[in-house]
């Protein structure tokens, strides 16, 4: 499938840097898309782009899920017009703490956790992370934190819904021959961790 | 039975995970629960008290502000404004105000309603209000 001339490490790495690449603009994209949809209420996103973020995760590891959410809330907003305004910080503070949370849960339950429980980690994390720097930035006053039921219920479904689009859309990736190896690496290397436990 | 095909998709883990976040998300509910009753309603114009009453007492008042006047109704333990001569009337909108914390404010005519609720610390009690 590939010219043995280029050494097999050296193609590894310029496929994660195009993968991650393409990950950051199809999400970037998502994310733009979904800021043009229709919205009953102005704090509820589905948070689409975190699909592109969780299939990083689980092909590349947590440092790929940085990249990638980072890159997609800076260029997002850019694009959009909103960078460094209220609604950048709680884009911002939301990605930060669904990154933490994501990463926690994927490190902590490595081998047991799947794309819709580090996704619904994540969209339980963006939420709080959200409340938090809109309490602490906008609006100073306690009863912001009433809403907090409304928008978990809100993030346990677009996280269940967004970590089965990653799950169908990792599942089609692996068949693929440039996701192959990284599979099977990431298989055998999963086993060795049970092993040494 | 297709509606619970996804589930099949799911780590056991992630079943388990699921559960302990859902009734995570259903006991948040019970949050709005906490809130205290307030027991008074505390009105300012330009940082100055100008109007405080207790809220378990029924009554119509009218507040002056510097476009006119605003009516303030406190009934059944929830203070609302009525009426108010303020052109978007987002103060109208803004509802009940009934528990500790909560707030109404009118910008234009530069009222300030909050209700306050009795625990509170020694510093928000007012021994003496002065018009």
């Amino acid at each position: 499938m590939t010219s043995s001339a280029v050494d097999s490490l050296e193609l590894e790495q310029v496929r994660r840097r195009v993968f991650l690449a393409l990950f950051v603009a199809l999400a970037v994209a998502l994310h733009t898309v979904e800021v043009l949809l229709p919205n009953p209420l102005p704090w509820f996103r589905i948070g689409l782009a975190n699909i592109l973020a969780l299939t990083a995760l689980f092909s590349y590891g947590i440092q790929a899920l940085w990249v990638v959410s980072i890159a997609r809330i800076l260029i997002g907003s850019l694009l959009l017009g909103s960078l460094f305004s209220p609604g950048f910080l709680l884009s911002l503070g939301g990605g930060l703490a669904a990154n933490t949370l994501m990463s926690v849960g994927y490190k902590l339950w490595q081998n047991k956790i799947g794309p819709v429980g580090v996704s619904v980690l994540g969209a339980i994390g963006h939420v709080t992370g959200q409340l938090l720097i809109a309490w602490l930035v906008v609006i100073r006053h306690p009863s912001i934190w009433m809403l907090l039921p409304f928008f978990l219920l809100f993030a346990l479904i677009s996280g269940i819904v967004n970590g089965l689009a990653a799950d169908y859309l990792l599942a089609s990736l692996y068949k693929h021959p440039a996701f192959t190896g990284l599979k099977k690496k990431q298989d055998v290397s999963n086993n060795v961790a049970h092993l040494e436990r | 039975m297709k509606a619970i095909g996804w589930v099949r998709r799911l780590t056991p883990f992630d079943r388990k995970l699921l559960v302990v976040v859902a009734v995570l998300v259903v006991l948040s509910f019970l949050l709005p629960l906490t809130q205290k009753a307030g027991a008074r309603v505390v009105v300012s114009s330009d940082n100055r008290i100008i109007f405080v009453a207790p809220l378990d007492k029924d009554q119509r008042v009218e507040l002056d502000g510097p476009l006119g006047i605003t009516v303030l109704q406190i009934k059944d333990g929830g203070a609302r404004i009525v009426s108010s001569p303020c052109p978007q009337k987002v103060c109208i909108h803004m509802g009940e105000a009934r528990h500790a914390g909560d707030l109404l404010a009118c910008v234009p005519n530069q009222l300030v309603i909050s209700v306050e609720g009795n625990e509170k610390g020694e510093d928000t009690e007012y021994d003496f209000i002065s018009r």
